[in-house]
């Protein structure tokens, strides 16, 4: 039985070394997982854009607009947007709201020239929202692309901004108006001729507009504030012919929300008497207003009106908050005494939040009120940022 | 009773551990070679699935164009419709990492933009700032696994050889991946943005395909369809990964029989020491049986001895199996990137299938074994069971009718290898009929041969030769079963060996007749079979036009969509007067006339033909820049550098149907009396610059050829000498439980008076008998197996005709193979008996 027992010992050495020799080779190194930023996202992609602003122009000192060259790219700068929002109704009332944003960002200042026609250092992002008011739904689509080989870009002569099929183009090579406006996403779609209306008002100082105390810290800003618009609405299979007024935002700059700024929010409000009325704040980590924060009153007729921090009251009066997290302003009452204007500023739908690379709420909104103790309505938009996310379209603030 | 019977095979085994470890060690090489051979193989191709999987990634369907990929302007197109589907630009090729292992790096260039429905790479995460893929030329990512074999981090440059152009690329950020699948996959690959990517491979103005998710089915891919440009084609992605299945079935196969042969000579070795232990015990058995043990428990006892062994063997074979497929990974990938694509398989993959079928197999197998031995023990009455002599006189009474069955298994062998069909698996199962039949034939022939020999030998050693004649004769039972496994294994080296010598032959005599002109100049390819890769643009030109070239050719080797599937396409600009192609279909003149008069005709090689039923006459439709059109055939060539088949056109006929330039190779005619080497340096002195060509004269380049056809049968070498191994351990078992058996015998003939040396010397005749004869049976078998591995199995694979040539010095290599197996294997036995004492031997029952 001896031999017995060397055998058994003898084959189960064998085995156990064979088993350790395979454990041996077979030993996978352990798949370290690393923090980071996710890659190949496009925050990923576009997040570290805010390596500075070493390369890029400034908005440092006033300058005179000119057109139609100014509705184009002005690629020295950061970042740059073409912004549409606006109400628009049918024949019977039915009423939809709308936002088309085009970002533009450069990724460097300088890139070298490339052989291949996909290099680029320009990226554009969309933004097409519809909020349809009857139906109480609100649509958001986002897109991205980089500036290259047809994909997306911008012209002034003929006017020509686009993302994929996203665009908004001249009428003819010379001459943009009227504006022809078309975009499409997830059943729903808008085509809209787009009138200029009022002229081109300059915000801030003669149109630059400073958002923090150093110098450089500014945008060239300039808006179409009521373009009359016509087109087509169309939602799943329905279509509607609508009719409306919209409101456009040209800005351009390389500045950053300063320290301490943390979102902002935007009113674009048309009153029915003819006159509009702007009014951004910078809102503090504190909850204050930012004395960056400004506005713009312009009369029927006549010269437009700066309006500081001061001139301006806005009171929250109600809050709504989103299944998604955040909590939103909702109601608000907006008092310019200076100019005798006592406005009530409401949603025309709650939840008009864009969950998207980021999340932020920009909405169409109803108004009623007086002006000079007249009684008033009115249509416009507003844009909350910086409710949600730390991160803000662009990480710069432009309005 | 079952503890007694337990005990009793316990005891037996361990009687005689050398016996019993020899089997184990049998079953163990056996299970190894195929465990192993099936890990190498699966594992290179699952390495190569997993990196089309992720390359390919969520696409439902793709765009893809002619040779050269399609026009970025097609994606651009598709994008700003209003009805754009999901999309995104794909541009793919292959690099050489210039450092480290210098690992093959498939390099995928994408648009971020456009990536989130396709791909994820990294849903663990990435270090490092990702905004320098779109701006900075070469900007690449890289799998956290590969940049730390490569030595590299975040920063970091990486150089890469394309087509012999040293590139760098910039590490900007690390890939994390999110499982093991991934990371895997992530071992060669590098990531890039799209204009990155086609700066580095040359692909400025191209996309290699287009990925697109339909959302809607067959309806919107059929509305695409009717809007995409000639020239541009909707396929499906799982259509490439079918191709690389299809592509290597046939190799694969090829390993996997091969393995199994080395299985089946195990599994004579089990049933050699299955027999070994009932014959040793008849004594035993038979008291077993006397006091009222039934049939079917001995039937059981023996089987159950024998499922011990395999499950023990078994395991350990599988171990040795993980163990040697890492040895032989290397290989297989080798052989794969010889021949068909860039692999890069650096670990195993070990699958629960892959291990139970190996389980499965070396169970099944030494059961089977196993089975005659046990119905033996079972069938045997208490009385015969006592007598050895019984057994041995069955056995000689069996031997003609187990020829007779032989012979019918040999005819059933012959009409499977007949039997017209392209299926392999009938053509294997004919060859492993015929060498069972084959194996059948071998009592009934030894026993004859050595009654023959028993004269002879008488006359050249006296008594001796005659006792060492009869010897084998007198235990044929067990004699027979170690020859049979002896000649089965040295059949299979022979067979094999003249296989490749014969494939050898044919492969050099093309070479020679193809490899005409004097000078050949190309890029460094990474598929050595197949030169993809271009010269820098006017390089052909300023090559072509070396002072001392009387003319010259070039050749585009480039791969379209032939009938859907993606194929070599050659491309030759052929030299005036030369025409270095053999035609296997077709009249030589009338077709040179055809290529080139014609707009739309060409060649296809004789593997294609096979594999496609096409021939001469008849059209291949082909996915062209302008459209499908279909091609006529007006002739077959021999070609045995694709074993999937190569298309060849006239370079004319190629730049009319297609957008692409490019020049993979030149070869040069030297005028008559320049001297070739003067040649080649003055072309390389010419050719020098940013590109690192090959300028090799015909003769190197034979050589080169050569070597790589060598280096893609290395891995059957290495089969043939496990087969070997295992057919060496069974003899050893054989003769060794032969002599131990006749300890006895030999104890009488000592206390007769015969003295140590004088046994040593008969036994050790005796044993080189065996392996004599061994080696004389394996020659013919051998050469049937050569036949069959020629003619029916590499034809049926390949679709190649190959000229069977018999090598003398294979068939003398398997003679003295087999005498020196068996003189080696008869040592330790020869030299035990002889030290043996007698009186102790003969004490022992």
């Amino acid at each position: 039985m001896s031999q017995g027992r060397g055998l058994v010992i003898g084959t189960s050495g064998v085995l156990a070394a064979l088993a350790v020799a395979v454990v041996l080779v077979t030993r996978e190194p352990a798949a370290g997982v690393a923090a980071g930023p996710r890659a190949l996202t496009v925050a990923g992609v576009l997040g570290a854009s805010d390596g500075g602003a070493d390369g890029f122009a400034r908005a440092l000192e006033p300058r005179p607009f000119h057109f139609p060259e100014d509705h184009g790219p002005h690629p020295d700068f950061r970042a740059e947007w073409w912004y549409w929002t606006g109400n628009l109704e049918t024949a019977d009332g039915r009423a939809f709201g709308y936002q088309f944003t085009l970002f533009r960002s450069a990724l460097t200042a300088q890139a070298p020239a490339r052989g291949s026609a996909w290099g680029s250092r320009q990226v554009f992002m969309g933004h097409f929202t519809l909020t349809d008011v009857r139906a109480g739904r609100f649509h958001a689509a986002e897109r991205f692309s980089r500036a290259a080989v047809g994909l997306a870009g911008a012209t002034a002569t003929p006017f020509h901004v686009w993302l994929q099929d996203w665009e908004v183009r001249g009428a003819s090579d010379m001459e943009p108006w009227p504006m022809y406006l078309r975009a499409q996403a997830d059943g729903v779609a808008l085509a809209l001729t787009l009138e200029p209306g009022k002229p081109a008002v300059a915000q801030g100082d003669r149109g630059l507009s400073q958002k923090g105390p150093e110098q450089g810290n500014a945008s060239y800003y300039y808006s179409f504030p009521r373009m009359p618009s016509r087109g087509t609405v169309t939602v799943g299979s329905e279509s509607f012919a609508v009719t409306g007024d919209s409101w456009m935002d040209r800005e351009w700059s390389t500045s950053a929300l300063g320290a301490g700024q943390v979102g902002w929010d935007w009113f674009s409000l048309q009153l029915s008497d003819g006159s509009e009325l702007m009014e951004y704040q910078l809102r503090r980590e504190d909850g204050t207003a930012d004395p960056y924060s400004a506005g713009l009153w312009i009369p029927p007729t006549g010269e437009p009106v700066r309006l500081t921090r001061e001139d301006v009251k806005l009171e929250v009066l109600d809050t709504w908050r989103s299944p998604r997290g955040a909590t939103y302003p909702s109601r608000w009452r907006v008092q310019v005494p200076k100019r005798r204007l006592d406005l009530t500023v409401t949603p025309r739908l709650a939840d008009q939040e864009l969950v998207l690379s980021f999340r932020y709420w920009e909405g169409a909104v109803s108004l009623e009120g007086t002006r000079e103790g007249q009684p008033v309505k009115g249509r416009g938009y507003v844009e909350l940022t910086g409710y949600a996310d730390a991160r803000v379209p662009g990480d710069t603030a432009l309005r | 009773m079952n503890a007694l019977l337990r005990r009793a095979s316990l005891r037996h085994l361990g009687k005689h551990p050398w016996l019993t470890a020899l089997s184990l060690l049998g079953i163990a090489l056996g299970v190894a070679v195929v465990v192993s051979i099936d890990l190498a193989s699966g594992s290179a191709l699952s390495a190569f699935e997993r990196s089309t999987d992720l390359v390919a990634g969520r696409a439902t369907h793709q765009l893809v164009g002619g040779t050269s990929g399609l026009p970025e302007g097609v994606y651009t197109a598709l994008r700003l419709r209003a009805d754009a589907p999901l999309a995104a630009p794909v541009v793919e090729g292959t690099v050489q990492a210039d450092l480290g292992d210098r690992r093959a790096l498939t390099v995928l260039g994408v648009d971020p933009f456009a990536e989130a429905p396709f791909r994820d790479f990294a849903s663990g995460g990435a270090v490092g700032n990702v905004t320098g893929l779109l701006t900075r030329p070469g900007a690449a990512l890289l799998g956290e696994r590969a940049a730390r074999a490569l030595g590299l981090g975040t920063g970091d440059t990486l150089p890469v050889t394309v087509a012999g152009t040293r590139r760098d690329l910039h590490v900007v950020a690390l890939l994390a991946p999110r499982d093991e699948r991934a990371a895997r996959a992530l071992e060669s690959l590098v990531l890039m943005d799209v204009s990155s990517a086609q700066e580095l491979l040359g692909q400025v103005g191209r996309l290699s395909r287009i990925d697109l998710r339909l959302t809607d089915g067959e309806a919107e891919a059929q509305r695409l369809t009717a809007t995409l440009p000639p020239g541009v084609e909707l396929t499906r992605p799982s259509a490439r990964a079918g191709t690389v299945e299809q592509m290597t079935r046939a190799f694969r196969t090829n390993l996997t029989a091969l393995s199994l042969l080395a299985l089946v000579v195990g599994m004579f070795l089990i049933y050699n020491t299955m027999t070994f232990s009932v014959v040793q015990r008849r004594g035993q058995l038979g008291r077993l049986r006397a006091m009222g043990l039934t049939r079917g428990e001995l039937f059981a006892m023996v089987l159950g001895e024998a499922s011990v062994l395999a499950l023990v063997g078994t395991t350990a074979g599988m171990l040795m199996g993980v163990l040697m497929a890492r040895g032989l990974l290397g290989l297989v990938t080798q052989t794969i990137n010889d021949l068909y694509f860039v692999v890069d398989a650096r670990r195993l993959t070990l699958t629960p299938f892959t291990l139970g079928k190996g389980l499965a197999l070396g169970l099944g197998a030494t059961l089977a074994a196993a089975l005659v031995p046990a119905w033996e023990a079972a069938r045997s009455t208490p009385v015969t069971t006592m007598r050895r002599s019984t057994l041995e006189d069955t056995s000689r009474r069996r031997a003609p009718g187990l020829a007779l069955l032989g012979l019918g298994v040999l005819a059933v062998g012959v009409g499977l290898l007949a039997w017209p069909t392209p299926a392999l698996t009938p053509a294997y199962a004919g060859l492993f009929a015929v060498l069972l039949g084959a194996s059948l034939e071998v009592p009934w022939v030894t026993e004859k041969l050595t009654t023959g020999a028993a004269r002879p030998l008488g006359a050249l050693f006296g008594p001796l030769g005659r006792m060492a004649a009869r010897g084998v004769t007198a235990s044929l039972s067990r004699t027979a079963v170690a020859l049979a496994a002896l000649m089965v294994a040295v059949a299979t080296t022979v067979g094999v060996g003249l296989m490749v010598s014969s494939f050898r032959g044919t492969v050099e005599s093309w070479l020679e007749a193809s490899l005409q002109a004097d000078v050949f100049i190309s890029p460094p390819s990474l598929v050595a079979r197949r030169g993809d890769a271009t010269l820098l643009p006017g390089l052909a030109e300023r090559v072509r036009a070396t002072p001392g070239v009387q003319t010259s050719s070039s050749i585009r080797v480039t791969q379209v969509r032939a009938q859907g599937v993606p194929t070599d396409l050659m491309a030759i600009d052929f030299a005036a007067g030369h025409r270095p192609y053999r035609l296997k279909e077709g009249d030589a003149e009338r077709v040179w006339r055809e290529l080139d008069a014609s707009a739309d005709a060409l060649l296809v090689s004789e593997p294609f033909g096979f594999h496609r039923g096409v021939h001469l006459g008849d059209t291949v439709t082909l996915a062209t820049d302008r459209g499908p059109h279909a091609f006529h055939v007006v002739g077959v060539y021999f070609d045995y550098g694709s074993d999937v088949g190569t298309l060849l056109m006239p370079r004319a006929t190629y730049t009319r149907w297609f957008d692409d330039r490019g020049v993979s190779g030149v070869a040069l005619y030297a005028q008559p009396g320049q001297d070739v080497d003067a040649l080649v340096a003055r072309v390389r002195e010419r050719a020098a610059g940013a590109q690192a060509l090959q300028v090799r004269a015909n003769r190197v380049l034979r050589q080169t050829s050569m070597e790589v056809f060598d280096r893609t049968f290395t891995i059957t070498q290495v089969l043939r000498l496990l087969a070997i191994a295992v057919a060496f351990v069974g003899v050893l078992s054989a003769l060794m439980a032969l002599q131990l058996e006749r300890a006895r015998e030999y104890a009488v003939l000592r206390a007769m008076g015969l003295t140590p040396g004088q046994l040593w010397g008969m036994v050790s005749l005796q044993t080189g008998l065996l392996g004599l004869l061994a080696g004389l049976f394996s020659v013919p078998l051998g050469g049937a197996l050569a036949y069959v591995l020629v003619h029916v199995i590499n034809q049926r694979s390949f679709g190649w005709t190959l000229r069977l040539t018999v090598s003398p010095g294979v068939l003398w290599q398997a003679v003295v193979l087999a005498l020196v197996a068996a003189a080696l294997a008869g040592l330790y036995p020869a030299w035990k008996m002889a030290r043996a004492r007698p009186a102790l031997a003969l004490r022992e029952e």
